[in-house]
């Protein structure tokens, strides 16, 4: 068995793991409060990217936005992980074969890189265009990508359910 | 009012018969509600933390409630559109569920007190310190619309 699957066996069959599998409201609870927090994490995020792409906000510098929404955004992702994890934890010899919740995890990969390459680019030299009604077009293709990115995280997520 | 007659027509019509018979319809459909949700819940975040005083103090509220009030306007429409589609598809299941019920009257609030008071407190903000007013203001909307988004959360459970 490879090492994956038998870390994910070993998650399932755990006194917490079935417990949360098998537990009336828990689960749902969890689910509800992952769910709503893709308005903290996806919804800001959104909200720089549109910013990024001169669709919102253009009197406001792209920096003010960031420095605003990212104490929200990473509040948000903190919640996000913590409660999918649990998630995951009561179903994960499941969602170990579960191709909805292996494109998220790639999906999720993919929007991490991102802001990585984001941030040691263009967004070095952000105090030259930060005050640009539009963003340069590496910027903007950054925030093309992420919208583009969160919302497959949002739909692969939500399609680990039908498998 | 006939309500429940008209449940009964939205169930019974075109669009009804493919939510109800298509086996990716309804999934498809929920995905797109989400997407709704997170744009929405996040430009309703930043507006209220604003008028807070939490966040983006230094910016006008002004212009923030007017281009994050478009985007929240934007996906609310979505949000109509696929929130109508997923109804059609159980509309007669939902119209006896209290979760539901519940959901439709607090957005009714939400949208009502957006359009009037939350309205008038981010004009009386503007680039000023936020008064108990406006938070008020703020308090009132975030609970409103969390409180959408949890009744219909339960829709699906109960």
């Amino acid at each position: 068995m490879p090492v994956l699957q038998h870390f994910c066996q070993i998650l399932y069959n755990s006194g917490f793991g079935t417990m949360l599998r098998e537990s009336n409201n828990a689960f749902s609870v969890i689910e509800s409060i992952h769910v709503l927090s893709i308005t903290l994490v996806f919804g800001t995020i959104a909200v720089l990217d549109l910013r990024m792409l001169g669709i919102i906000l253009r009197p406001i510098a792209v920096t003010r936005i960031a420095r605003g929404v990212f104490p929200i955004t990473w509040t948000g992702f903190a919640i996000s992980f913590a409660t999918g994890f649990l998630l995951f934890w009561a179903e994960a010899a499941k969602s170990y074969y579960n191709p909805a919740f292996r494109t998220k995890l790639i999906l999720l990969a993919l929007v991490g890189l991102n802001p990585l390459i984001f941030h040691t680019t263009v967004y070095r030299r952000v105090n030259e265009w930060e005050a640009l009604h539009i963003a340069p077009w590496r910027a903007r293709a950054a925030a093309i990508a992420s919208l583009t990115l969160w919302s497959g995280v949002i739909i692969a997520g939500r399609a680990i359910a039908y498998f | 009012m006939p309500l429940h007659a008209w449940f009964m027509d939205l169930a019974n019509s075109p669009l009804g018969h493919v939510m109800q018979t298509s086996r990716w319809g309804f999934a498809v459909v929920e995905m797109v509600h989400l997407l709704g949700l997170a744009i929405l819940g996040g430009s309703v975040l930043v507006v209220d933390l604003r008028l807070l005083g939490v966040i983006l103090k230094g910016e006008s509220a002004r212009v923030l409630g007017r281009d994050l009030g478009r985007l929240l306007i934007g996906s609310l429409m979505v949000m109509v559109m696929s929130g109508i589609a997923m109804l059609s598809e159980e509309a007669g299941k939902c119209y006896y569920s209290p979760a539901f019920r519940l959901k439709m009257a607090l957005l009714a609030a939400a949208v009502l007190f957006y359009f009037t008071l939350h309205r008038r407190a981010l004009l009386r903000t503007e680039r000023g310190t936020p008064t108990l007013w406006t938070r008020i203001a703020a308090i009132i909307s975030l609970a409103l619309w969390l409180g959408v988004g949890v009744a219909g959360r339960a829709i699906g459970l109960l």
